[in-house]
């Protein structure tokens, strides 16, 4: 069962399409990672999938339903994104930033609610923000705030998440911590996932499934066992490497080859 | 309730009872100084005589005359204008990201303008047309502020630039409109540029504040899309809000109010723009409240009003008051956005 795919799918930018003719389903109940090189499109996927991105050709469905057919309102009730770079206004605090992601549960005229207030609750509380309710974000640790990004997008509480290089910017500690909490998330919650990655390794290691794009266009599918080879990362990132099972979890693991 | 609940609803109450005490006090600070507006002059009046006159509560003609024809257009003018700059600058700086954005910093004041001293000095018009032709030009400059800046999504300072850009060739238009104009006009028009709320009449001042009062309801409405287009516009639209719409409704609002209040008192310097951040300091961080913006801008046009009439040697124009007091802050803005690198 899927709730989100794509047929047909083609996107771009001005008159450059970047991806091309792309069938996709995200799977129910699992955590995706997207990868690939720089410029093959995985971002654009992802915000093609998330409707930020009007279709050249092709439809994305959600529940069945062209997401085109659907209001916008209603989509954000199921499917939520975190872009790989939003603007937190000057001086904003972190209650207030996640507060906003009720947005799409709020009317005209119906503001604020207990459930509203209950949301907001669960989602600083699952991402271990609550301690960090009423300070300023500007004055947050990349990865802290990465964290109450999340949690924002979680108070949007949605069964599916998407979310576009969360640890672009992060060190190697953060950047395992945010995909633990995404794994968290998962198995707590149930929540699909699906995430945009520059890692390799860390996508072989947290997540189920892996979408290998190279040129618009997807190059291999599947879980991280079947699919990462060292042809498949020759393929996708022009890369020769060794590929060795992780010393803890078993995963594969890509180790570059010598010159 | 878990604990993080509990601090939550803390949190949110706090933050709700400070923007209605803080909004509350604008309100009644304004109030108070419309009053003292109409009582202060070579006639002085009491708070009560003042009132009961606006109210038709007691007839005495030497106060009505006073009040209602000479003092009450002024102080309303102040009031309706200050209202419109400052939820119009609050609004343009939420949606631009930018505390710089005010409209008179992104041109659109001085298309009004422009349109307004043609108006003025060429077509010798006066009242709604002077309206009708500000609110042209204002519109004239947001289309082409958006096709010159915008399209491809607004990128910090870059919006700044053109805008002064945009600002400095309409001024240069005008400069030439004021050459070709007789003295008479000339001198009108000038006096019109410095921007003061003396000069309204009746018409303008009508509309204002019907604009006022079917426009700000609505930016109040559309604040809560405003509040998502603040977190760029992905995450706007992943929240569920129709980006495109949403910004044109708000920039059609604030550019509405700002043409109005441009025709009813000439281009008012810098209200616009501190008025957002003075509400902002009063809220909280973020805060965003275009009411309270609003009633701040109402409050800085009445005082500036008081000081320009009252406190100088010789009566002065509003704008050449908010000029002075504004200046300084827009130096002091220029010098610390860029080290909080929040400017772009």
């Amino acid at each position: 069962m899927t709730r989100l795919r794509a047929e047909g799918l083609t996107l771009g930018y001005d008159d450059r399409p970047i991806v091309r003719d792309l069938d996709v389903s995200v799977l129910d109940g699992k955590v995706t990672a997207i990868v690939g090189a720089n410029a093959c499109g995985k971002s654009t996927l992802l915000r093609g999938l998330a409707r930020l991105l009007a279709p050249r050709a092709g439809t994305v469905l959600l529940d069945g339903k062209s997401v085109s057919d659907l209001s916008t309102l209603d989509v954000a009730k199921v499917l939520g994104l975190l872009p790989q770079s939003p603007v937190a206004p000057d001086g904003i605090t972190v209650a207030d930033l996640v507060s906003r992601g009720r947005y799409p549960h709020q009317g005209w005229f119906r503001r604020w609610t207990e459930s509203d207030h209950d949301a907001v609750a669960r989602a600083l509380e699952a991402t271990g923000t609550a301690d960090l309710m009423d300070r300023p974000l500007r004055q947050l640790s990349g990865g802290q705030r990465q964290r109450v990004w999340v949690a924002m997008a979680l108070a949007q509480d949605t069964d599916l998440l998407l979310l576009d290089e969360p640890t672009t910017f992060l060190d190697i500690a953060h950047q395992v911590d945010l995909l633990r909490l995404l794994r968290k998330l998962n198995a707590d919650a149930g929540k699909t996932i699906v995430v945009v990655l520059h890692d390799l390794n860390l996508a072989c290691r947290f997540c189920d499934h892996i979408i290998a794009m190279a040129d618009g266009a997807i190059v291999a599918e599947g879980p991280p066992t079947e699919v990462v080879t060292a042809t498949l990362v020759e393929k996708v990132f022009g890369l020769t490497c060794v590929v060795v099972p992780d010393p803890v979890a078993g995963t594969p693991m890509v180790v570059p080859a010598e010159d | 309730m878990t604990t993080t609940a509990v601090a939550l609803r803390a949190t949110r109450r706090s933050r709700s009872l400070r923007s209605v005490t803080v909004t509350a006090a604008l309100a009644a600070a304004a109030f108070a100084l419309f009053v003292f507006t109409m009582m202060a002059g070579s006639m002085r009046l009491t708070a009560g005589e003042v009132i009961g006159s606006v109210l038709y509560l007691r007839d005495d003609p030497s106060v009505d005359f006073v009040v209602r024809g000479l003092r009450l257009p002024t102080a309303a003018t102040a009031c309706a204008v200050g209202l419109a700059l400052g939820a119009s600058g609050t609004i343009f700086q939420q949606l631009l990201r930018n505390p710089l954005a005010s409209p008179d910093f992104v041109g659109i004041t001085w298309g009004a303008s422009l349109a307004a001293v043609t108006g003025i000095v060429v077509l010798q018009v006066g009242g709604l047309a002077v309206s009708g032709l500000a609110l042209g030009g204002a519109l004239l400059a947001a289309i082409l502020m958006y096709l010159l800046a915008w399209r491809d999504g607004v990128s910090g300072y870059r919006f700044i630039l053109i805008g002064i850009g945009v600002a400095v060739f309409f001024e240069g238009l005008i400069g030439y409109m004021l050459t070709r104009a007789h003295l008479f006009e000339a001198r009108q028009a000038m006096h019109w540029m410095t921007g003061s709320v003396g000069q309204a009449n009746g018409d303008e001042l009508r509309l204002l504040v019907l604009a006022l009062i079917v426009l700000l309801p609505l930016a109040m409405l559309l604040q809560r899309q405003l509040r998502a287009l603040e977190l760029g516009d992905d995450a706007a639209r992943a929240l569920g809000t129709r980006t495109e719409a949403s910004r044109a409704a708000l920039l059609a609002v604030a550019v509405t109010l700002v043409a109005l209040a441009v025709a009813a008192a000439g281009p008012i310097v810098f209200v616009a723009l501190v008025a957002g951040p003075i509400a902002n300091r009063l809220l909280g961080p973020a805060g965003g409240g275009i009411p309270a913006a609003a009633l701040a801008g109402a409050v800085l046009m009445l005082t500036a009003d008081l000081v320009a009439v009252h406190l100088m040697p010789t009566p002065l124009p509003t704008g050449v008051v908010t000029g002075a007091v504004g200046a300084p802050y827009l130096l002091w803005l220029l010098a610390t956005t860029n080290r909080q690198g929040a400017g772009g």
